[in-house]
């Protein structure tokens, strides 16, 4: 059995299937944590795929004013996160044959246009506040964009290319390059992109039902049915992309499987998920241990992002990096 | 080609470095006066840290005490006499801007970038720390001498001149980390000097002013 060797193809479905199966789980396991850090008792861990199967059952209701976009965007946008996984080191610490389809800035692309389309269904739903949600959604994806390049340059110029999978190779090959400044400043940049990308405070309240600091989650309001399944799943699958990015791209790159062996493969899905859920508890302390900040206030806090990303660049070509 | 990286204690004190920086920007984000000084205070442990890490790799046992004398002045003594006048003080428990943070931010980035590159640019070859480490304290003492320009009340021009103070001294330790303890010595009784001077101005502008806030200073005639 230990000698069992999956094919490349399926490896690739394998990690696209790991993060569509897996990710409720991670957001499961968040809202549980938060729970019990809030002294309540909480959802089960498995009540998003329960939600999920709720979700598909019931009948879908479309706005009376919204066009065939209003339920074509949240599949686009499932399609985007399906995607994504072919791109990044999910499992393996060799590129897959379809992961040199696109590079770092390909995936981000992609995740740019899923939520291009969700922000698109909100704004066709022709209600108030999906329409606001999905023009703050895009007002502030605008505003982190240039901390996602200054991070994708950081992990450029280190590598000098521009392959996720060379990063993680970079970061695994020694201690000192744990600890250059270009990797860990673009690091922590990323992790407050991860923060506001996900929806989570400072940026944003997860649980919240107040429509009027909703970004991410106000783009939603008006679906129903199977389209408001796909788009909770996806949430749930960008969530766990991210994670993946960060972990298997820059703080942890360990545990993934070297070779195409069934044994590694399950050994790297079991790694991923467990670092994913470690990832998740840091995410649900931080989500409970501050407040969320004002509106306005939100260009601080990703203007500090950008800094930490810009200094990383700065202090590589300084030399120091 | 891939970009070798530095060796780790290159890197480390680069960090460090950079978290020295940091602070300096982080300053700009404190509304607060008293989480300024919190502010100083963090930063003058970072500076403490680089010292002794410097002290340890390079066995420079100077250093440790230099370090030691300079993180009780600067973590303890300083910040605790500025804290005890905002407790007296009881008036402007935080700073005025005439700018946004973010637009502050993205300016003290452009001289953060000035003060880096030129720096870079003159090549100087240290024994100690990487050069780089160099370049980063200068863009601190640029980054906090814009928070003594941009922030119009006394304790926060104090706190931006001694976290300039905090920038220079990581520079020395570049520069100069080999120069015998009593100059050292000296350097810090300068800090001394000036900590006592802007407690007494910030004491005589309250006591004349009943205000920490500079805004009123541009009124004054003759």
């Amino acid at each position: 059995m230990g000698n069992l060797n999956l094919s490349p193809i399926t490896v690739q479905a394998i990690q696209v299937l790991t993060i569509v199966l897996f990710a409720p789980l991670i957001s499961g396991v968040i809202s549980k944590i938060a729970a019990l850090i809030q002294g309540r008792r909480g959802p089960r861990i498995l009540q998003p795929y329960y939600d999920l199967i709720k979700l598909f059952r019931k009948e879908t209701l479309v706005p009376e004013h919204s066009s065939w976009v209003f339920l074509m965007a949240p599949i686009a946008a499932f399609a985007c996160y399906l995607t994504v996984p072919l791109l990044i080191p999910v499992l393996t610490t060799f590129g897959l044959p379809l992961g040199y389809m696109g590079d770092i800035l390909g995936g981000g692309f992609i995740l740019s246009l899923a939520g291009f389309s969700v922000a698109l269904a909100g704004i066709e739903s022709d209600a108030p506040f999906a329409q606001l949600g999905g023009s703050r959604a895009m007002t502030f994806g605008a505003l982190i964009e240039p901390t996602v390049l200054f991070v994708v340059f950081a992990a450029g110029i280190i590598t000098s290319t521009d392959l996720p999978y060379a990063m993680a190779a970079t970061v695994r090959s020694s201690t000192s390059e744990i600890v250059r400044p270009a990797h860990v400043l673009a690091a922590i940049a990323f992790f407050m992109v991860v923060l506001t990308d996900t929806g989570r405070i400072p940026v944003e309240s997860h649980s919240g039902t107040i429509e009027f600091g909703m970004i991410d989650e106000g783009r939603t309001l008006e679906h129903s049915g199977a389209p408001f399944a796909l788009l909770k799943w996806g949430s749930a699958m960008k969530q766990m992309i991210l994670y993946t990015i960060l972990i298997d791209v820059f703080i942890a790159p360990w545990g993934l499987a070297s070779t195409t062996g069934l044994v590694s493969v399950l050994g790297a899905v079991l790694a991923l998920v467990l670092k994913a859920t470690l990832v998740g508890t840091i995410f649900a302390i931080i989500d409970n241990s501050f407040s969320k900040l004002r509106l306005f206030k939100i260009t601080e806090f990703l203007a500090a992002a950008f800094l930490l990303a810009a200094l990383s660049v700065l202090v590589f070509f300084l030399g120091g990096g | 080609m891939q970009a070798p990286a530095p060796s780790s204690f290159a890197g480390i004190s680069d960090l460090i470095a950079v978290l020295v920086l940091l602070s300096a920007f982080a300053m700009f984000r404190a509304q607060l006066l008293r989480s300024q000084v919190r502010l100083y205070a963090g930063q003058s442990v970072l500076v403490g840290i680089l010292t002794g890490f410097l002290a340890a790799t390079h066995h420079i046992a100077e250093l440790y005490v230099f370090g030691a004398i300079s993180i009780i002045l600067k973590v303890v003594i300083v910040p605790s006499v500025i804290i005890r006048f905002l407790d007296r003080s009881e008036t402007n428990l935080s700073s005025s801007t005439s700018m946004g943070i973010a637009s502050m931010t993205l300016i003290a980035i452009g001289v953060a970038v000035v003060g880096l590159f030129t720096m870079d640019s003159i090549h100087f070859e240290s024994t100690a720390l990487p050069t780089t480490a160099l370049a980063i304290s200068v863009a601190t003492v640029l980054v906090a001498f814009l928070l003594a320009i941009f922030r119009s009340d006394v304790v926060s021009q104090a706190i931006g001149f001694l976290s300039m103070e905090n920038g220079v001294s990581v520079a020395s330790l570049v520069v100069a980390s080999g120069i015998p303890l009593v100059i050292d010595i000296a350097f810090l009784f300068d800090l001394l000097v000036a900590a006592i001077v802007f407690g007494l101005m910030m004491r005589v502008h309250h006591a004349r002013a009943k205000t920490l806030s500079t805004e009123l200073l541009d009124r004054l005639k003759g």
